[in-house]
């Protein structure tokens, strides 16, 4: 019974990080049609960020966070402005662009981290939650998923109660029909990719302390996005958190009763499957809708 | 950056001006006459074929740091002599990024445009790949896994660390000095090269120590949160929780020290150990039992060892690479100082002779003993294995506890070895 509590609390402190992962990558896709490749190397760069300005400098744990944020928002605009724009017409061109910028950022923190073992962050917030004797929570962990859950909201709130958002899902639904009722999609799509990056980078931020931090960190991140994505339904939202959570609590419960490795391979299987049985996944609309 | 302040500012005008001169003077001689007393000798090169950039770069690219170091102390000391022969020793390394292609490509620019005389590789898939050309080009090479060598690969060596059999070292004397310990759980990466061999190994030390393994955790290397895998063992409580290879140590660490785990860690490597405690706690892994040694530790001043000065070069390497110190630190070393005692017992750099030399002369190992052994698992007596340091955390600190026996445990318990080889899957003749 420990056990089963123990991985249902395991599942739900990953399954913040899995949305912010897929929150962003969907936001993308969603209003700007790209499959964005280098998704998790922006994250990479958020856990660079902190690992560098935290551990290395000293600068202290929540203004990097900040900091991360704004660079790595910075390198999804420059992305948007200066690739993705010009590829608009073209979704594989964006695609084989995403993974150039994917190659750049792997080599610029090779370059900036130099070469040799994982970087780490010692945890800002030290010290385990215990309750009910058995059941133990990093005070860290706690830090990270409310900071999640936290970016989460204010993202719904931003999308659901504001014009912007309004006109950002309005773009999402029909780019077209949305231009010929005055909403810029340039900005739009500049607004999209900033949440989205933001978004990445914070994830970044949070799990620096958590993680090995190295260069080709993101290769892991963006398979687990795409699954979650996938599964949530490709361009909705709300199937990214809800799938996001639903897949971190199936992956922790099967790499805790069974193993890591079933785990993973169960996983990508589930994406197959959803790819075969149900393309639109849980809250995906078909085109036809 | 605070002390270099303070030293400044002791230092008065008339020290400052005399000790920039005196240092300009230095730099103006050197450029003008470089090192005057070896100029005239003649260089062997040494290859390293190694990762230097990629996940595998931390067992790679220290080993190349210490590799310079040495040489440098050889070089400043006027050379060594072969045969009759002063020469400089020159260091070339290929960063092959643990790719096979590159690998091969790395091997063949030693050998062939570098003149490298062996060619130091960390092991795996990337020795494979160079075996072929390699054997028939009757190059020496060596490896940290003795797994890669095969009953056809006469020139390839493993004269330093025998990755994963001096395991057995660290469950012997866990067994011995804590007879309360009763079952194990290991924890390892699925991959045949490093996790399995190592898992395999612990199994058959862990069964000779009369240890039950209640766990054999595998896990590969696309995973992102260790606290599920931690959390499934735990359940188990196991009096041991035993890390199998290096590769995820600190997150497993702080997993356990969240999760509140009380019992012993024994761990094949416990690299950047620092960083361990600084991310959970000094008392934590305090009692941690692993392989590799510091070099300022004082037993290796003890007699039976046979590297020069490790204090002095632990200094070296920390004071010009104070983030880098890894298990290869010494590693690569080693086997560079072993090749060129080969090479002056040979009297020759004909790579036959100094085979023939290594294997003619007991008693080389770098922490004393040396056996040559391997036939009985992978069909050649191509692996040294010697005493190997049992080491524990202490007050935050590496400390070797003693050097254990992985000859004698080998001579008493190769079957056992086997069987658990054979079990997990892995090639043995």
């Amino acid at each position: 019974m420990d056990l089963l509590v123990q991985s249902i609390v395991n599942g739900f402190i990953q399954s913040g990080f899995f949305a912010l992962y897929a929150v962003g990558l969907v936001l993308i896709f969603g209003v700007m049609g790209v499959v964005n490749f280098a998704h998790g190397e922006l994250v990479m760069v958020g856990a660079y960020t902190v690992w560098f300005l935290h551990a290395q400098h000293g600068v202290p744990f929540l203004w990097t966070i900040l900091i991360a944020i704004v660079i790595v928002t910075a390198i999804g605009m420059a992305m948007e402005r200066f690739l993705f724009r010009p590829k608009r017409n073209d979704p594989l061109g964006g695609l084989i662009c995403s993974i150039g910028v994917l190659f750049i950022l792997q080599i610029a923190a090779t370059l900036i981290g130099g070469d040799g073992p994982s970087k780490q962050v010692p945890p800002p917030y030290q010290g385990t939650f215990v309750l009910f004797e058995s059941l133990r929570i990093p005070v860290q962990r706690v830090f990270s998923i409310a900071v999640s859950l936290a970016a989460l909201v204010a993202l719904w709130l931003f999308l659901t109660r504001s014009k912007m958002g309004w006109a950002l899902r309005a773009v999402a639904q029909d780019r077209e029909a949305s231009s010929l009722q005055g909403i810029n999609t340039n900005r739009i799509s500049m607004i999209a990719i900033s949440i989205g990056a933001a978004m990445a980078g914070l994830a970044g931020a949070l799990t620096a302390p958590l993680t090995n931090i190295n260069p080709h960190m993101g290769h892991n991140i963006i398979i687990t996005a795409f699954i979650v994505t996938i599964v949530g339904g490709v361009g909705s939202l709300s199937g990214a958190v809800l799938a996001a959570v639903l897949y971190a609590l199936f992956h922790t419960m099967v790499t805790t009763y069974f193993s890591a490795t079933i785990a993973t391979i169960s996983g990508l299987l589930i994406m197959v499957l959803v790819l075969i049985i149900k393309p639109t996944g849980i809250m995906g609309r078909s085109v036809s809708d | 950056m605070t002390e270099k302040k303070l030293t400044t500012s002791k230092m008065n005008r008339r020290e400052f001006i005399g000790k920039t001169t005196a240092g300009v003077a230095g730099v103006a001689l050197g450029t003008v006459f470089p090192r005057i007393s070896s100029a005239a000798n003649d260089v062997i090169t040494l290859g390293m074929n190694i990762p230097m950039t990629g996940d595998y770069a931390p067992w790679g690219l220290p080993g190349l740091y210490g590799c310079e170091i040495i040489a440098k102390n050889i070089n400043d000391a006027g050379g060594v002599s072969i045969g009759g022969t002063t020469y400089d020793i020159n260091i070339a390394a290929y960063d092959h990024g643990y790719d096979t292609d590159k690998a091969v490509q790395g091997f063949k620019k030693l050998v062939l445009e570098d003149e490298a005389k062996m060619v130091m590789m960390l092991g795996g898939s990337t020795v494979a790949s160079v075996l072929p050309w390699g054997t028939r080009k009757k190059v020496l090479t060596t490896t940290l896994l003795p797994s890669d060598i095969t009953p056809d690969s006469e020139y390839l060596v493993a004269t330093c660390e025998s990755h994963p059999l001096y395991n057995v070292t660290g469950v012997e004397w866990l067994a011995r000095n804590h007879p309360d310990v009763k079952t194990a759980a290991i924890v390892t990466n699925n991959d045949v090269e490093y996790g399995l061999q190592s898992a395999a190994t612990y199994k058959a030390a862990f069964e000779v120590a009369g240890i039950e393994v209640i766990d054999v955790n595998l896990h590969g290397f696309d995973i992102t949160d260790f606290a599920p895998i931690v959390s499934s063992v735990l359940a188990k409580n196991p009096d041991v929780f035993c890390m199998a290879t290096s590769f995820y140590v600190t997150p497993l660490m702080e997993q356990l020290y969240h999760q509140g785990y009380q019992g012993k860690i024994i761990s094949c490597t416990l690299d950047y150990y620092d960083e361990i405690i600084a991310k959970t706690s000094q008392e934590f892994v305090n009692g941690t039992i692993y392989q590799f040694p510091d070099f300022d530790d004082p037993k290796l001043t003890e007699e039976g060892v046979k590297f020069p000065d490790p204090g002095g070069f632990d200094a070296a390497f920390r004071k010009d690479h104070p983030n880098d110190w890894s298990a290869v630190s010494w590693e690569y070393p080693t086997i560079a100082l072993n090749w060129i005692e080969a090479a002056q017992t040979a009297g020759s750099l004909d790579t036959d002779d100094i085979l023939a030399a290594m294997k003619s002369t007991e008693q080389q190992f770098i922490f004393g003993g040396g056996q040559w052994w391997g036939s009985q698992l992978w069909g050649l007596d191509n692996t040294l294995v010697g005493r190997w340091p049992v080491v524990v955390i202490e007050e935050g600190k590496a400390r070797i506890q003693e050097f254990g026996d992985v000859a004698g445990w080998l001579s008493s318990n190769t079957e056992v070895l086997v069987k658990h080889m054979k079990e997990m899957g892995l090639r043995v003749v």
